[in-house]
């Protein structure tokens, strides 16, 4: 426990400071995927959806009470702010702090529950000990049945790491960089065998877990959430199709619940790492997000948003609509005919508008306006649809027409206040046209100089 | 046509439904309206409540289309809506016509009654949801837990089971400021609606105040200056919450 000293003096509020502004920039903050029901005695439920409890000056959510244990770290990886060699003022909470911390605040309704991750003090496995020691003092001392996600240290004890799953709801291990190469770069302490090691580790404990729930019913549960990772985008020199690779082979081969990625922000000015003078890469995080829901919701496989040749997603077309203008053999789909994979190829259609769609289409045919009303997005969908066998508008279907009227602002077709409205393009559509003469035109025209 | 003039509350709507029904109305010209203003060439009958009937419509309604969609017609009857009880009528008939399955009440979207009844729940459930989050509890000095909430629809009927689930062994009240309903739940035993008390006078414990600032500094250092959003941070939390939330 000599390890413990430091910061021992400070104020609880300067704690919690330090250690929340040292864990910001972990992603993950989902309470999502447990449905837990209150037991009539002790505090807290978990509901299946999840709860956002406030939403930051970022508008990232705050759902969970998201600090580290300590920021002290023996490792020194080049993108980190709690790297050894950083001068930061460091500090560690106690167990006991944690826990009074996450019930006061939960009592409150501040939080659906406590995200805790650590820097490596000593070695990985005494970190993932006092880890451990938090999670068993919260549930079984202070009887908190709320939400807790706990990261798994890589190199700590399988033996700790398994107990510890049996008391969270989610575990993640960060996978940090997509490639081995860019690890040993920017992470010289860190392997990306030691990082898949725990991480393949607790998909098989889900796995056995759920097999022993079928035969005891009121088996210990493992990690009933799933399991997560997060992966820095921008900090080295992947392309997106290779990021999306690596999303996919970590949803296929080790079964995880979701994928976070985090647009890098440079806080040490390591020589090692980009200047991004435009601020965080977030255009690019915001693509790979979509990309994500296209391979978890859509049916998508990774070769089909991007390939070797297009290793890059598309600045002003999302990658669906990308995919879409590519693939116009396939359109327009007749939506009142159309199966629901092929209606979730549609622009502009989601999985909430395609099962309303399906579900209501049995009672008769739909029509552009039933659409628009079911929450379609008219104005995306409208080049790839019909609607008993005729299209909204007379378009063409040409890949140069159809991106130019979804990029361009001022060429899309123009919506009328009820949504429905349709102009002709005319010679006249010039907004010099319309505009009011000016005093100084009229002189100009009243002694004619044009 | 008829119309069943009622008063905005289920269990009155319910009776409203039960009566169109006992009394073979044609349900195509036949509304059931809250307010009075008259509409020419129609029969008004007005409905006193009656708990026995209104109860054997909720248990049908329950049976026929299953504990979720029961709990949608709940809940669109909860918004301020003016022809909600119209819409949700309508909307039973319907599923009751073509003897839906449970769960696949709002299937026909198509139709309008449906549709305007399935808007007005997707509009209640949102805020209730958002209520989950952003109730916020200040500790009094007996212990007691109390929070206030401004919300659009008249919901903490549907707040309470959750919190009540959530903190079994904690007395606390939700208060509606809008309409004066207390919600109240005592420690350990069931919860209840108190309607038309004062609003007490508050004294906070000591610990609140504590407790209350870790939050506010926890909440300022969690964001990432240079991804500040203030925008996206609107758009989430919309500002009418915020009077009611310590962090803000």
């Amino acid at each position: 426990m000599e390890l413990l000293t430091t910061g021992q003096n400070m104020t609880i509020t300067e704690k919690l400071q330090i250690l929340t502004d040292a864990a910001k920039y972990d992603v993950a903050c989902t309470s999502s995927g447990v449905e837990r029901e209150g037991n009539g005695t002790d505090m807290g439920n978990c509901i299946n959806a999840g709860i956002c409890h406030s939403f930051a000056s970022d508008g990232r959510c705050i759902s969970l009470l998201k600090i580290l244990m300590t920021n002290e770290c023996i490792y020194d990886c080049k993108y980190c702010q709690n790297r050894c060699s950083n001068d930061i003022p460091r500090a560690t909470f106690t167990p006991e702090e944690i826990c009074t911390l996450t019930i006061e605040f939960y009592r409150r309704n501040y939080i659906e529950g406590l995200f805790l991750s650590s820097g490596i003090i000593g070695n990985p496995s005494f970190t993932m000990e006092l880890i451990y020691r938090t999670l068993y003092l919260l549930r079984n001392h202070y009887r908190f049945r709320g939400y807790i996600h706990v990261k798994a240290i890589p190199g700590a004890d399988p033996k700790l790491i398994e107990m510890t799953g049996y008391l969270a709801d989610r575990m993640s291990v960060n996978l940090e960089l997509p490639t081995a190469e860019g690890l040993k770069n920017l992470a010289p302490n860190k392997h990306r065998k030691t990082i898949l090691t725990p991480m393949r580790q607790i998909q098989q404990g889900i796995a056995a877990n759920q097999h022993d729930l079928v035969v005891y019913r009121n088996a210990p549960k493992f990690v009933s959430g799933g399991q997560s990772t997060q992966m820095i985008i921008g900090a080295t020199p992947e392309n997106d199709f290779q990021l999306i690779n690596v999303a996919e082979n970590l949803y296929q081969k080790f079964g995880l619940k979701r994928v976070f990625y985090s647009a890098f922000v440079n806080v040490t000015g390591d020589k090692a790492l980009p200047a991004l003078p435009g601020g965080p890469p977030l255009l690019r995080e915001h693509r790979l997000y979509q990309a994500d829901w296209l391979l978890r919701f859509y049916g998508f496989k990774a070769e089909e948003i991007l390939d070797e040749k297009r290793p890059f997603f598309n600045v002003l077309l999302d990658p669906k609509e990308d995919w879409a203008v590519r693939h116009l053999e396939v359109f327009p789909v007749e939506i009142n005919r159309a199966p629901m994979d092929m209606l979730l190829r549609v622009p502009g259609i989601g999985v909430n508008s395609a099962n309303r769609i399906v579900s209501s289409r049995r009672s008769g045919n739909l029509t552009f306006q039933d659409l628009k009303k079911m929450g379609v997005v008219l104005k995306r969908a409208l080049y790839f649809i019909t609607c008993n066998g005729r299209m909204m508008y007379p378009v063409k279907i040409e890949e140069d027409y159809i991106v130019r009227n979804l990029t361009e602002k001022k060429d899309r077709i123009q919506f009328g206040t009820d949504g429905m409205s349709y102009r002709q393009m005319s010679l006249f559509d010039d907004d010099r046209f319309t505009a009011s003469i000016t005093a100084e035109e009229k002189i100009r025209t009243a002694v004619g100089q044009f | 046509m008829v119309i069943y003039r009622c008063e905005d509350s289920l269990e009155s709507i319910f009776t409203a439904v039960y009566r169109a029904y006992e009394e073979h109305r044609d349900h195509e010209d036949t509304r059931i309206l809250l307010h009075d203003e008259p509409i020419l060439f129609a029969e008004d009958i007005r409905v006193e409540k009656d708990a026995n009937k209104a109860v054997k419509v909720m248990r049908t309604l329950e049976r026929k289309f299953g504990e979720k969609d029961y709990f949608d017609l709940c809940s669109a009857l909860a918004t301020e809506d003016e022809d909600k009880a119209d819409a949700v009528y309508h909307t039973i008939v319907q599923g009751l016509k073509n003897d839906c399955y449970p769960e696949h009440l709002y299937d026909n979207l198509a139709n309008a009654h449906v549709l305007k009844t399935f808007k007005l729940a997707k509009y209640a459930w949102r805020e209730i949801h958002h209520l989950y989050g952003f109730v916020r509890f200040q500790e009094l000095e007996n212990g007691i837990l109390f929070a206030s909430i401004g919300p659009r629809n008249n919901i903490l009927t549907f707040l309470m089971p959750h919190f009540a689930d959530r903190f079994p062994s904690e007395n606390f009240v939700i208060y509606d400021e809008i309409r004066g309903i207390f919600g109240i739940h005592p420690a350990g035993k069931q919860w209840f609606l108190q309607i038309g008390e004062e609003k007490p006078v508050l004294k906070y414990s000591e610990e609140e105040q504590i407790y209350s600032e870790l939050f506010r500094a926890f909440v300022s250092s969690i964001a990432i200056e240079s991804r500040r959003n203030l925008d996206l941070q609107r758009n989430m939390l919309p500002l009418r919450f915020r009077e009611y939330m310590i962090e803000f």
